[in-house]
């Protein structure tokens, strides 16, 4: 099933541009995989930045530029790269899950980032209840499996999920799967509640 | 492959393996960009030279504006072009314009520097064109080439401030307030200046999906 919560428009040109964060991208990534109407349009924006790259003045390369790249072609050996299909969950690479509640676990996808970024896989057991939580910072996830509720519909697998400090939401897992989904957060989150703080300090998220 | 081409124009000469002694007369500015990565493709130095001239200069500047210093832009520069040299046997004009292939492999090098080839995943998983062109059915393809020209109508289809702003946030990477200053305009004229664009271009694919 196609993804039914997509990304902004601006969000998607920032990710074709190459001018989001990489962890935020990531997550783009993960959707814009799964969504043709979304490709689609990163396409449409890569052609854009493609026809700006013609009117871009040319910067000055350094004396020798060609010369020294073309020696660089000599030591070029093939190797040619199987193409990794295991599934992306098996692909990120994840620091040690970090049980956090019962049911709720926490890995830190292991990618350089800015003091205050975080980009990190949480899975919910369907039994499981989130903390209510809001955001102080921007806030991208993906559901990698399963699926959740909260105040603005279903998310299922592939669906893109945004957030701000405007939204203050309870999710909830949907339907009898374990929900696993990458995050990237701009900032920490807020968990209201003795619990929710914490399983958050916990998590270190 | 023949490669015969006769101009007036300054020209290079090349060797080809000897059987009889063959010269093939090309001259690479004749060439579009389109033929010039086929030739690429069959290991053909005197069109990368081409290219490399052409687009390392433009390359380098784009890294520059997303922040990489002049040694580093300098240094993904080349190792774009590289690239390019490396990939453009899978190169297919159908389905992508020179530029556009060009903008993603420098695009991607940059994404790989930012991340340290850790986690080289999102943009291989976003871009099939060039990670795995094959498997692209053919009609994609012609959506995908299609979304070109169909980017060039909704751009000319935007007005000059607005395609001004569209340029200044996404592919020159400024925040809305630089852009204000940049532009002397208040910081709400260039977000509704935005959003504005967006909706527009964003409601002509949308006649096509």
């Amino acid at each position: 099933m196609s993804p039914r919560h997509h990304p902004s428009a601006d969000i998607l040109a920032s990710y074709a541009t190459g001018t989001l964060d990489p962890g935020f991208g990531l997550v783009v990534g993960v959707h814009v995989g799964s969504c043709a109407k979304c490709r689609a349009q990163v396409s449409a924006f890569e052609a854009t930045s493609g026809a700006a790259l013609n009117d871009l003045p040319q910067a000055q390369l350094a004396s020798g530029a060609l010369a020294q790249t073309l020696a660089r072609l000599d030591q070029i050996r093939f190797r040619p790269v199987a193409p990794d299909t295991r599934p992306l969950l098996e692909r990120l690479p994840l620091e040690p899950k970090r049980w956090v509640a019962p049911g709720v676990w926490v890995a830190a996808v292991n990618t350089p980032r800015s003091a205050e970024d975080r980009v990190y896989v949480l899975s919910v057991g369907k039994s499981a209840l989130t903390a209510r939580h809001e955001h102080s910072g921007a806030e991208f996830c993906v559901v990698l499996k399963g699926a959740y509720r909260d105040e603005l519909g279903v998310f299922a697998a592939g669906d893109f999920a945004f957030a701000d400090s405007d939204v203050n939401h309870q999710p909830v897992v949907e339907g009898d799967q374990d929900c696993i989904c990458l995050f990237a957060t701009e900032g920490r989150l807020k968990p209201h509640g003795l619990i929710g703080r914490l399983a958050f300090e916990l998590a270190d998220v | 492959m023949s490669m015969l081409a006769l101009n007036d124009g300054p020209s290079r000469i090349l060797t080809l393996p000897r059987r009889k002694s063959v010269f093939v007369v090309v001259n690479s500015s004749e060439l579009s960009d389109e033929d010039l990565l086929v030739r690429i493709g069959a290991g053909d130095r005197t069109a990368f030279e081409a290219i490399f001239n052409r687009y390392a200069p433009r390359v380098k500047s784009y890294l520059m504006r997303l922040g990489a210093g002049a040694a580093a832009a300098e240094d993904l520069a080349q190792e774009a072009m590289i690239s390019v040299w490396r990939r453009a046997a899978s190169y297919d004009a159908a389905k992508a314009k020179p530029s556009t292939w060009v903008f993603v492999i420098a695009r991607n090098a940059w994404i790989d520097r930012l991340r340290r080839e850790k986690v080289a995943l999102a943009y291989q998983l976003a871009n099939p064109p060039i990670e795995e062109s094959q498997e692209e059915a053919p009609d994609a393809a012609v959506v995908r080439r299609g979304d070109e020209s169909r980017v060039a109508d909704a751009l000319a289809e935007l007005s000059e401030e607005q395609r001004q702003v569209v340029r200044l946030s996404f592919f020159e990477d400024n925040s809305h307030s630089e852009i204000a200053a940049r532009l002397s305009l208040p910081l709400g004229t260039v977000k509704s200046r935005l959003r504005l664009a967006l909706t527009k271009l964003r409601a002509h694919w949308e006649q096509y999906s």
